[in-house]
């Protein structure tokens, strides 16, 4: 008993300072989001104490008056075919790179790889004349097309990763048994290949979800904006009103805090294979 | 035999790289190119002509004071910006490494602010710093540092460090769970050893832990560093740049130079600049990676 005490109190420094960080993080978050539940006196008047009591006429004037529901549409829109295509793209390329021999197939990995930390403020200039002479700006492919291209350095770099650590074995056994190479790569390595596929479709949604430069750039009229653009706006507006912008923040935060929650070993997968594998 | 058989592999292989690479030719090879052609020129945007101006462009850049402005701006967001996550991400990590309840937890808790939009990063610090009702001001009033309290985000000589470590607190949880990955490989006899041996348990974090995270440590080092220089979403939705261009950073001001004034050429040659840098650091990342490897 007596030991277990004193091995308590030589434990407890290093308690105090990963609990002190688990605050740090935590707190700003859950404020802002039961900031949101109080009226505009009592975010004032009481900033630290929790909603009095659940005040929801910020988030429903957020929702309706200030277009949220739209904004949150509009991202949806945006993130489904983006992500989809980033899926579909990178599995063909990752396994063509991975599992395939063909000629030059190397060098057009590296060259694929060039865009995975290339800033997007070295295309932007002359996409945005593009998208302007096609006559494409300010619809949702102007912002889904580019979106793609730059998730494919990643995907194809994470698919490919995948592909590379299945046996050659599985094919082979598969083209005995008589399979096409486009039904052994739907079939067998499409199946195999699902827990890769989900990682990598988490990682883009959240990705996606946050953009802000692209549609900034190609989404000019105010009906297509998604919540990056729609809160930024928000803000801009109603500057005084905090319930409101808090209660934006929360509509933004709240669903992609609670995907994390759900797939939070996704997440984290996703990202620590990205960075040193 | 075996050349018709070189020619189906080649076919297959085209077939299943085409359409990704349509679309990454598209919209990432080619406008590339589009950017360092539009740097040779001084096109504003609307001129039918382009007019090829050579290296002017660049020459131009090392003359403007707001470019060499932004450029340090960039290189304080690296210094503070790497270091501070780092200070804190590393002990951090070897603490939930050591063995602590609930490690899989506060492994979560610490990675989620990454997972939240820059936008509302800025709203959750704007109110911090708030000047009449930010914590950060209730704070000092309620130590006594009366004397200290601000508007943060308006002061010209605090904008710019106020926003780094909004940056930090989001990203420092990145460092931790990079970090515990890194740890996996630490080899734990040499720690015993150590210990055996009467080492205290600093000494064995600076002397046995760190110099094994070696290579872990300089690849979180490169990969803040290109963050470092392509920083824009944050100060783009909080000061803008501003106040009186104590935030301006590359990547901002190169977006006014392109969107708002309309000196294309110029921000062309401020992209490449732009991209050249961030591409050397991963050229080195890279190779220090398949080292690791």
């Amino acid at each position: 008993m007596k030991l277990k005490i004193v091995k308590m109190f030589c434990g407890l420094p290093r308690y105090v300072v990963v609990i002190i960080f688990a605050v740090v993080s935590l707190t700003p978050l859950i404020w802002v989001w039961s900031s949101a539940l109080k009226t505009h006196m009592e975010i004032f008047i009481n900033p630290f104490a929790p909603p009095s009591k659940f005040y929801i006429d910020n988030l429903v004037k957020a929702w309706n008056l200030g277009r949220f529901s739209k904004y949150t549409l509009n991202s949806v829109i945006i993130t489904v075919p983006t992500v989809a295509g980033v899926i579909l793209l990178s599995s063909l390329a990752g396994y063509a790179f991975g599992k395939l021999r063909f000629y030059g197939r190397d060098i057009l990995f590296y060259v694929s790889l060039f865009g995975l930390t290339l800033p997007f403020q070295a295309v932007m200039i002359p996409l945005y004349y593009l998208m302007l002479d096609i006559g494409i700006i300010s619809t949702y492919r102007a912002v889904i097309l580019p979106a793609i291209g730059f998730g494919l350095p990643f995907g194809t770099f994470m698919m490919r990763a995948f592909f590379k650590s299945i046996p050659g074995e599985v094919m082979d056994a598969a083209r005995v048994d008589g399979c096409t190479d486009l039904q052994i790569f739907l079939k067998i390595m499409l199946p195999l290949a699902l827990p890769a596929i989900s990682t990598l479709a988490v990682l883009q949604s959240l990705w996606t979800w946050n953009e802000l430069l692209i549609p900034l750039l190609f989404l000019q009229r105010q009906e297509l904006h998604p919540l990056t653009l729609g809160l930024m706006f928000f803000k801009g507006r109603y500057t005084q009103d905090y319930g409101l912008i808090f209660a934006g923040a929360t509509i933004m935060s709240l669903p992609i805090v609670g995907l994390y929650l759900l797939l939070h070993r996704h997440f984290i997968k996703g990202i620590t294979a990205g960075t040193i594998k | 035999m075996t050349r018709s058989r070189h020619w189906r592999n080649n076919l297959i292989g085209y077939s299943f790289i085409f359409f990704p690479f349509l679309v990454y030719a598209t919209f990432v090879l080619y406008p590339v190119f589009g950017t360092l052609q539009l740097s040779f020129t001084n096109w504003d945007g609307f001129e039918r002509v382009r007019h090829f101006v050579g290296m002017a462009n660049y020459v131009r850049m090392w003359k403007d004071p707001f470019f060499l402005k932004s450029l340090y701006h960039n290189l304080i967001w690296i210094l503070i910006g790497t270091s501070l996550p780092i200070a804190i991400g590393l002990p951090l990590a070897v603490i939930l490494w050591s063995g602590v309840k609930g490690f899989q937890a506060f492994r979560t808790i610490y990675f989620m602010p990454l997972v939240l939009s820059s936008v509302v990063v800025g709203i959750i610090w704007g109110w911090i710093y708030n000047p009449v009702f930010g914590i950060a001001n209730e704070f000092l009033r309620m130590i006594g540092l009366s004397s200290l309290v601000r508007a943060w985000l308006g002061d010209t000589s605090t904008a710019l460090p106020a926003l780094i470590i909004a940056a930090a607190w989001q990203y420092y949880g990145f460092c931790v769970i990079i970090f515990l990955a890194g740890l996996q490989n630490v080899d734990i006899s040499l720690i015993d050893a150590a210990k055996i041996d009467g080492a205290s348990s600093l000494q064995r974090f600076f002397y046995v832990i760190v110099p094994q995270m070696r290579n872990v440590l300089t690849m979180i080092i490169l990969y803040t560093l290109i963050g470092g220089f392509k920083v824009f979403d944050l100060v783009f939705v909080t000061t803008q740049g501003g106040p009186a261009g104590a935030t301006e950073l590359l990547a901002t001001y190169l977006f006014k130079q392109a969107f708002q004034l309309n000196y294309v050429g110029y921000a062309a040659a401020m992209a490449i600049f732009l991209a050249f840098l961030v591409i050397a650091v991963s050229v080195l990342f890279i190779r220090l990676r398949e080292r690791v490897a």
